[in-house]
């Protein structure tokens, strides 16, 4: 882990949201898809906590935030912070995706803002020769991942749900023909992911799944005890434990 | 610069720097953030130790406030035994004073902690947090019985609000020094994925950044106005050299950092260089 500037170097503006490209080479050369990193959202004191980001790209010098449209006054700094300013950026943070050796169909599955950070993971794979299914769930349509943004090999599915629920992904094939998943959402829908996998698979075999855990991160280094989760082991500090989880030890404590 | 914490105990309390990682900011002295080395400090306060393991608070955790944050961590720890099992060793050979902090959720055990820290460890010292809600004469009762368990240096942090009323209680009681912050509570709104999707949500803990600072000060100088002839320590929201300088120009004889350590190391870094010189300690056993 270390501290480091990133200097922004372009912005993207989609929608409401914005995507920040930052140059911080020796940063990069540590940070792994699933990884986070915190940034100051400002010069001053205020505001006084960094903002937990996780990659939605990464290439040999920079990597990409993504800011999400939000009311946040840190991200409303970064959202206006012109090209060339040196970002306070502190990271990585905890472990990320690995991918395992054995894995010859790997399924992406997120939901909502947090799908954002499988992205580096689908490249990896993908370039690791993996066949990649990509799902999604968003609340609206726009909200949903652009198919341009993944590679052409990729299987892309989507699904915008209701609030009751209807249409969601239609899992249990995915989940047959997987020997390996990655997942980033909220733990709902890793309970839900959990609980399809159990029809399906008979069960959460250790290995199968990762999941990143939605955590905010104070120091990031495990000092401050503030990211603490319920996990299979007990009380863990997300910093050092995750934030990328095996999926049984997420859920089954739930 | 060499700081003397306990001149009135016969082991003392020396430290080489005046500035200080505050309890918990590099955990147990086990979680170091990027750059920084016990060298850099005078001494190091643990995270709470309680003679039992503590869950903790419920989370979330932690919330934004105006210039600063809000963090209920409760006094979420292993229990002595494990602590000691699994970082004694180290704070022997860290070189520079390792303080242990005793959690505030439990005063009633104060008195066997010291027994064991004192017994079991190389703690050179405790650093007693007393609860907001305490008055004079339970914060006499504890100290002064901690005191009579033990013979490591006493160091009392008072709750911010009541450090004035509470000082000259705790010196009689038997406080080797006085440590000015903490307890002043902030409620903020929680931040990123835990506070998404639904109502706002609030939580309430200790005030951390530089909203405590104005009002750690201002107890500071009315301990100091007391004259009490034990030394203080200011903690609380000091982020910024000029912060420390002031404390220290304000009759603190040592500064603490913590919250500065969570969020810009190389500040921390930089203080400490400004402070120095630094002391000889053992590099190597920081991480």
């Amino acid at each position: 882990m270390i501290q480091t500037h990133a200097t922004l170097i372009t912005r993207e503006v989609l929608g409401a949201g914005q995507e920040l490209r930052l140059y911080a080479p020796e940063l990069v050369r540590q940070l792994r898809p699933g990884q986070a990193v915190l940034v100051r959202g400002g010069w001053g004191a205020d505001p006084y906590l960094r903002r937990t980001f996780h990659p939605i790209a990464l290439d040999d010098e920079t990597w990409t935030l993504r800011l999400p449209p939000s009311g946040d006054w840190a991200h409303a700094w970064l959202r206006v912070a012109p090209e060339g300013t040196e970002l306070d950026c502190i990271g990585p943070v905890g472990n990320g995706y690995h991918l395992r050796a054995q894995a010859r169909n790997v399924l992406c599955i997120g939901e909502g803002d947090a799908a954002w950070a499988l992205l580096p993971a689908i490249l990896d794979a993908t370039a690791s020769g993996l066949t990649v299914t990509f799902a999604m769930e968003a609340g609206l349509e726009r909200d949903l991942i652009a198919a341009m943004r993944l590679p052409a090999a990729v299987e892309y599915h989507t699904a915008t749900p209701d609030a009751a629920g209807r249409g969601r992904l239609p899992l249990a094939d995915m989940l047959a023909w997987a020997d390996m998943l990655l997942a980033a959402g909220s733990l709902d829908f890793y309970e839900r992911l959990a609980t399809e996998i159990e029809a399906v698979r008979f069960g959460v075999i250790e290995g199968f799944a990762q999941a990143l855990y939605p955590a905010t991160f104070l120091c990031g280094y495990g000092a401050c005890q503030a990211c603490v989760a319920d996990v299979a082991g007990g009380r863990r500090r997300v910093c050092r434990r995750g934030p990328v989880f095996d999926l049984k030890d997420v859920t089954r404590v739930r | 610069m060499s700081v003397e914490l306990a001149p009135g105990n016969k082991r003392g309390l020396t430290l080489a720097s005046p500035l200080i990682a505050g309890s918990g900011a590099v955990g147990y002295a086990d979680a170091w953030p990027p750059g920084l080395t016990a060298a850099m400090f005078g001494a190091v306060v643990t995270g709470p130790v309680t003679l039992r393991a503590q869950r903790g608070a419920a989370t979330p955790r932690l919330a934004e406030v105006v210039a600063g944050f809000a963090l209920e961590a409760g006094d979420h720890n292993p229990g002595y035994h494990r602590v000691l099992r699994d970082h004694d060793a180290a704070w022997r050979r860290l070189g520079v004073p390792v303080i242990v902090a005793l959690g505030q959720s439990h005063p009633e055990d104060w008195v066997r902690l010291a027994q064991h820290l004192e017994e079991e460890s190389g703690a050179a010292g405790l650093e007693l947090v007393i609860p907001s809600s305490a008055g004079r004469a339970e914060a006499g009762t504890w100290i002064s019985a901690t005191r009579r368990a033990a013979t490591l240096p006493i160091l009392v942090k008072l709750p911010v609000a009541s450090a004035e009323a509470l000082a000259e209680t705790c010196v009689e009681a038997g406080a080797d020094a006085l440590v000015i912050g903490g307890g002043l509570p902030a409620v903020g709104r929680v931040v990123g994925p835990e506070g998404h999707g639904r109502d706002a949500l609030w939580i309430e803990g200790a005030t951390g950044g530089p909203a405590a600072f104005p009002f750690m000060l201002q107890a500071l100088r009315a301990v100091a106005a007391l004259e009490l002839q034990v030394p203080l320590v200011a903690a609380g929201g000091v982020t910024r050299l000029d912060d420390a300088r002031r404390c220290l120009g304000e009759g603190a004889s040592a500064v603490q950092v913590r919250s500065l350590c969570w969020i810009d190391p190389a500040r921390v870094a930089a203080i400490a260089e400004a402070l120095g010189p630094l002391p000889s300690a053992n590099e190597e056993n920081t991480p």
